[in-house]
């Protein structure tokens, strides 16, 4: 099917009927710019090494075992067969569990995505047949399997001619969001303040390719790091205004009368704008490159 | 869960509109029970700690330095003041731009997702009023933010007295489905498709949070507790060692059998259920 290599091989099953499948990495993350410690006094670098908390002594390789903490500081060691023992048995078979109308999944959960694709020939007619039932229903299905030496969830969705299989946070990695919003001054909105708002809304409403994005920040830094070799003074940050109560239905006014003639107005942060600041500053020196490198 | 510290602070704009706000992650590790390396002579955990690479000697965190590499051993040293000083309105501010649907937006552009919430007394209103309009609008938010040395397109969508703030992933960072799903039948068996609509429309369920419990980390957290326990005891009868520690094995064992038994167990319940 593909000349990808398959995170995890199994079976997909759906009531009686089973298909032989597997899970192919369908994101990576794309590294961040990395800087590599250095030593303010000696301008060396820096590079990590391992000691024991307490006694302060290098820990040698052959000597590192892994411990769990018990509570207060207090660690027992256990045999890594012992935590591979409570893994129970892998049976290689997502079953769907359950399934959930799609509109009513709760995205928060969202771990990593999987494509999931037939692996046999044979099999190709009740993947098909999966994937037009899940699409005619609406219907997202949950299944559980050991992934990753872990018992873990997915939610399995159409995409396209495939399935995607997003693996799903524990619960517990998961807060709350009324938790979280808990503390949220309760404020009404309404009347004009809310019209005007709307009203905004629909004025910037548009279309939006996530596809097309792309970073600005390795080409703003790049000019950072010219200025400061070249010994100029780096421009302070702009004092940011914020809106007062008081102020604010006027800014609303303002923003909706000001956003008919919006075209005028300069374009500052567009998530589909094409290299703003990469015109404006040059490219990196070639070496520059090498700082992509993870700091060690 | 406890409440976690701000993980960035700045400003939420739409238009003229500017208000204060803090965003902290939506989920956390915290709670996972986790290893940690220990070393095996003392039984005291093992931490890493900064050397100078040529002096070999420890280095405090007031000497420490970021450098970007201009070039081969050439050095630009920035501090996180300078760092602030990038020439992007992006570092501090969240600048709505573009409003689009929901649906718009495919899943598998989501990657972190963070909690939004207004962080200044002064800034409640203009918050609410962003807020409100969104969901009455039922849109969400598109703009970019700089998070983690990266600038990140996001998806801002309100919920509950909040809004959650995706990441979403780059282009580049998706891979092409073609590479996978081209070559997979277009069309499934139509009496395979009604036979199973039947069986998916049986087995409909509303989301629930402990459809991602997680059996194996309730394992470990009984295997841990018997360790303590194991060790308690053992260090109680030091004086007849031998004799404990041929009981304390035999128990590890007994443990072990019954916990893989009872998650054994566990699973067969529900997938039955």
């Amino acid at each position: 099917m593909t000349a990808h290599r398959a995170q995890w091989k199994g079976h997909l099953k759906v009531g009686e009927l089973s298909c032989a499948v597997g899970l192919y990495t369908a994101a990576s993350t794309s590294e961040r710019i990395s800087f590599h410690m250095l030593n303010v006094k000696t301008g060396n670098r820096l590079k990590r090494e391992f000691i024991d908390s307490d006694t302060e002594e290098v820990v040698e390789h052959d000597s590192q075992v892994k411990g769990f903490d018990t509570g207060n500081g207090d660690y027992v060691m256990i045999d890594p067969e012992e935590v591979a023992a409570v893994v129970p048995d892998a049976d290689k078979m997502l079953q769907a569990e359950a399934f959930i109308p799609h509109e009513k999944v709760d995205d928060i959960y969202f771990d990593k995505p999987y494509y999931l694709v037939p692996t046999n020939d044979e099999d190709q007619d009740a993947f098909a047949s999966i994937r037009d039932a899940v699409v005619k229903t609406k219907a997202t299905a949950i299944a559980r399997t050991v992934l990753f030496r872990r018992v873990r969830t997915v939610l399995i969705r159409p995409h396209g001619r495939g399935l995607i299989a997003t693996m799903l946070n524990f619960d517990y990695e998961v807060r709350s969001s009324k938790e979280a919003f808990k503390n949220v001054a309760k404020v009404k909105v309404e009347g004009e303040m809310l019209d005007l708002a709307r009203h905004i809304i629909e004025t910037k409403k548009g279309e939006f390719d996530p596809a097309k994005t792309d970073d600005r920040y390795e080409t703003a830094l790049a000019a950072l790091v010219k200025a400061k070799s070249e010994g100029k003074t780096l421009p302070k940050p702009k004092p940011i205004k914020v809106s007062k109560p008081n102020d604010l239905l006027n800014a609303l006014r303002e923003s909706a009368g000001m956003d008919k003639g919006s075209s005028k107005k300069p374009k500052a942060a567009n998530a589909n704008s094409k290299k703003k600041a990469a015109s404006t500053a040059k490219k990196p020196k070639a070496g520059a490159k090498t700082a992509h490198k993870k700091a060690s | 869960m406890p409440a976690s510290r701000p993980y960035w602070r700045g400003y939420l704009k739409l238009s003229l509109v500017t208000c204060p706000v803090a965003m902290t992650p939506a989920t956390s590790e915290s709670e996972k029970v986790r290893f940690h390396t220990l070393n095996e002579k003392t039984g005291n955990r093992v931490v890493s700690q900064y050397v100078d690479s040529v002096t070999g000697k420890p280095v405090s965190d007031e000497q420490e330095a970021k450098g970007y590499e201009r070039g081969e051993n050439d050095y630009v040293i920035l501090t996180d003041e300078d760092l602030e000083a990038v020439e992007l309105e992006t570092v501090r501010t969240i600048d709505i731009e573009k409003f689009v649907s929901r649906e718009s937006i495919d899943w598998i552009y989501l990657d972190t997702p963070f909690y939004l919430t207004a962080n200044e007394k002064i800034g409640d209103e203009a918050f609410a009023v962003i807020r409100d309009a969104m969901k009455a609008q039922d849109m969400v938010g598109v703009s970019r933010v700089v998070l983690g040395r990266r600038e990140r397109v996001v998806m801002l969508e309100a919920r509950d007295q909040g809004i959650v703030v995706w990441t979403l992933r780059f282009g580049d960072e998706v891979r092409p489905e073609s590479e996978y799903f081209t070559g997979i039948e277009k069309k499934g068996d139509a009496k395979g498709i009604s036979a199973l609509e039947t069986i998916i429309k049986k087995k409909m369920a509303d989301w629930s949070p402990e459809m991602a419990s997680d059996p194996v980390q309730e394992s470990l957290i009984k295997l841990i507790a018997d360790k303590k326990k194991a060790k308690k005891r053992s260090g109680k009868t030091k004086s007849k060692a031998s004799k404990s520690d041929d009981q304390h094995e035999s128990n590890v064992v007994n443990i072990m059998d019954a916990l893989k038994k009872s998650v054994a167990k566990e699973l067969k319940a529900r997938k039955a259920g």
